[in-house]
């Protein structure tokens, strides 16, 4: 079985590089929406779980502090207790100080500063140190911004003292860590308005014009606005899916149709045909696998150019290959169907018969 | 080895473009062990059909094939599957090698797509292709190899589970004299072992070789009538499609009908002939068997002759311009 799958393989060489080469390409595209999507889904994570606070108490009827602009009276923090700690989120703008500078759009998050230093000593911290004045930031190393670097956020010139890593929301908007202060004068100019209050335990009656969600509710909400976006690429992963099936396909039944003369010969000699089944369909799943190690080597190539952040699941190493090796045996049914169908009864008609 | 092959009253009838044609019509033959039976005739006389009915990949319509005891019209299914493995070794025309393999793959594939381990198989393909003299050949493929040596490989192939019968079609039809000598005397020395070989060919060098042969065609119509009268009532049939052929008849008077007799029973008229005007003169030319019925359409009177006076008829038409 093996060596009738194997050396067949061997004799069609350039076509089976061809197509394992085009259907590497085409699951490489399938590992990269899968580390897109998981990016994604994982996003908002990285910034809740940072900031050392079980529960966020916000605007009623504000969706969450990253996608919606409300704001609590700061004399809601007094009410909540001790341990409740205000904060300001926002949308800015972050200028660099270049020879053609451009705009990059930020997402401010202002903390008190002992919230300010915690959070960035939780494991966020690519280089550099936690800001300590009013005029220092840290920022997300996808906006590509160095330690030490002068810069202009809004109107304000800042220092960047530190860069830190998986702190990106709504697809790739890098976070500003800053003072609170700083972040109310850039946001609002005005340190009466704070957007919300984060308490380590949720409080048994949240003051008037508040609601309490927990931080995974919190990144959960970002979610929202790129709810199309997923389905979208869910979307284009599907038809990748479809792509990789027809490419399997078509050249395992290619190789069937080829091949016909050659079972019915088998199938003449005695040979069961579950046994030449067997061996087409491994002719496929070897088809499938090449093609993911390909693709496994392409997307590792291509991931670092990709303009967005590609995070890939582990399980996707795993998934990604058993679901092409599913596929090209569902793609392949029509090329088992010839070989099932090979009568031995055509072993004696003469070539081209 | 104990092989004996007996066919008996075989008939096989399948449907082409709609009307029933038998390649085979109530065939009978016998083989002792050690005998190398020759089936002789042109193509489509059904010597690849009665091979394949010998070979089990065939059911034939009706009639026996006892080898060695077993009915194998009688076996379905995975047991002539096994009967196929077990006692049959197939030569096909033209080689039928699998072109992605070598030759001692192809020789051991029967083997290792039965289970066979890999050593053993390819083992046994060695000490076959050193008996056909291509053991240094094995690597090979079979585009890299001449007809002759592709078909000694495919004779290997035949022999790899010492079969008791062994089908070869066309065996030299492809094959220069020399590769074919080597062929020829590789069936006698497998005869010589005790196999029943059956070989198909239209090639006549073969049978001085043979312990039996069998002619596959009839002979053309060798019939010394020089005329008969013949008188037919109207809706009384002259032949029938698939009669042997013996005679041609001329009309004197009335008309005939020429049907096709159809898979289903039914019948299609093709033409109607009148007087002056010949049946039945193709058949009985060239040895085929009746191509249609012939059926009286009116009362008729017809005159028969012979295939030679036939011929002496149309020799002195041509003459006389």
């Amino acid at each position: 079985m093996w060596l009738l799958t194997w050396r067949d393989l061997q004799y069609r060489k350039l076509r089976v590089l061809v197509v394992v080469i085009l259907a590497g390409i085409i699951m490489s595209l399938l590992f990269l929406m899968t580390g897109l999507v998981n990016q994604f889904n994982h996003e908002p994570y990285g910034i809740t779980q940072a900031i050392p606070a079980q529960q966020w108490v916000l605007q009623e009827g504000t969706r969450g502090p990253f996608t919606s602009g409300g704001v609590i009276p700061p004399s809601a923090v007094g009410e909540l207790g001790d341990t409740a700690r205000p904060v300001a989120i926002g949308r800015g703008g972050l200028t660099r100080e270049t020879a053609s500078p451009k705009p990059i759009e930020v997402m401010i998050v202002g903390l008190p500063s002992d919230l300010l230093s915690n959070t960035v000593g939780r494991g966020i911290l690519a280089k550099g140190r936690a800001p300590q004045g009013t005029d220092e930031i840290t920022i997300d190393q996808r906006a590509n911004v160095s330690v030490g670097e002068a810069v202009r956020l809004g109107g304000a010139q800042m220092t960047v003292v530190g860069v830190t890593k998986d702190t990106t929301v709504l697809a790739g908007v890098p976070i500003v860590l800053t003072d609170l202060g700083t972040a109310q004068d850039q946001l609002f100019s005005s340190r009466e308005v704070i957007t919300a209050a984060v308490v380590d335990t949720a409080p048994a009656m949240p003051p008037a014009g508040t609601i309490v969600r927990t931080g995974d509710q919190i990144a959960a909400n970002t979610l929202v606005p790129l709810k199309n976006a997923i389905k979208t690429i869910d979307f284009v992963r599907g038809l990748l899916w479809v792509v990789t099936a027809v490419i399997i396909g078509a050249v395992v039944f290619l190789s069937a149709l080829e091949r016909q003369r050659d079972f019915a010969i088998l199938r003449a000699m005695g040979t069961p045909r579950r046994s030449l089944l067997v061996a087409v369909a491994l002719q496929a799943v070897l088809i499938a696998i090449l093609g993911a190690v390909a693709a496994m080597g392409l997307q590792a190539l291509i991931a670092p150019r990709f303009p967005m952040p590609v995070r890939m699941p582990p399980s996707a190493f795993l998934t990604i290959p058993l679901g092409a090796v599913v596929v090209a045996l569902v793609a392949g049914a029509f090329g088992l169907r010839k070989v099932a169908g090979a009568d031995p009864a055509t072993a004696f008609l003469g070539p081209g018969a | 080895m104990n092989a004996s092959l007996n066919v008996t009253d075989l008939v096989v009838e399948y449907v082409s473009n709609g009307y029933a044609v038998r390649p085979i019509d109530g065939r009978s033959l016998q083989a002792n062990e050690g005998e190398l039976v020759i089936l002789l005739g042109p193509s489509g006389c059904g010597k690849t059909t009665l091979l394949s009915c010998l070979g089990g990949i065939l059911r034939p319509t009706s009639g026996s094939i006892v080898v060695n005891g077993t009915d194998v019209t009688a076996l379905s299914g995975a047991q002539l599957e096994a009967y196929r493995r077990e006692t049959v070794g197939f030569v096909f025309q033209a080689f039928n090698l699998v072109p992605s393999l070598s030759a001692r793959e192809n020789v051991a594939v029967p083997l290792l797509l039965n289970g066979v381990s890999r050593r053993d198989a390819l083992a046994r393909a060695d000490v076959l292709l050193e008996r056909v003299g291509l053991a240094e050949r094995g690597h090979h493929r079979p585009a890299q190899m001449s007809g002759g040596q592709q078909q000694r490989v495919a004779v290997a192939r035949g022999l790899i589970r010492d079969p008791r019968l062994l089908l070869a079609d066309e065996p030299t039809a492809n094959l220069d004299y020399i590769s074919a000598e080597t062929v020829i005397r590789l069936l006698r020395e497998l005869r010589d072992e005790g196999r029943v070989i059956v070989v198909s060919t239209h090639d006549a060098r073969l049978v001085p070789i043979a312990d039996r042969v069998i002619e596959m065609a009839a002979e053309p119509g060798a019939s010394d009538v020089d005329e008969l009268a013949v008188h037919l009532e109207a809706g009384q049939t002259l032949f029938s499609q698939g009669d042997h052929s013996e005679l041609v008849y001329m009309i004197r008077s009335g008309e005939v009908d020429i049907i096709r007799v159809l898979a289903d029973g039914s019948e299609e008229r093709l033409n109607t002939f009148g007087a002056g005007q010949y049946v039945g003169e193709l058949g009985p030319l060239l040895g085929f068997p009746r191509g249609a019925t012939v059926r009286a359409r009116t009362d008729a009177d017809l005159t028969a002759f012979g295939v030679r006076q036939f011929r002496r008829i149309m020799q002195d038409r041509s003459r006389r311009g």
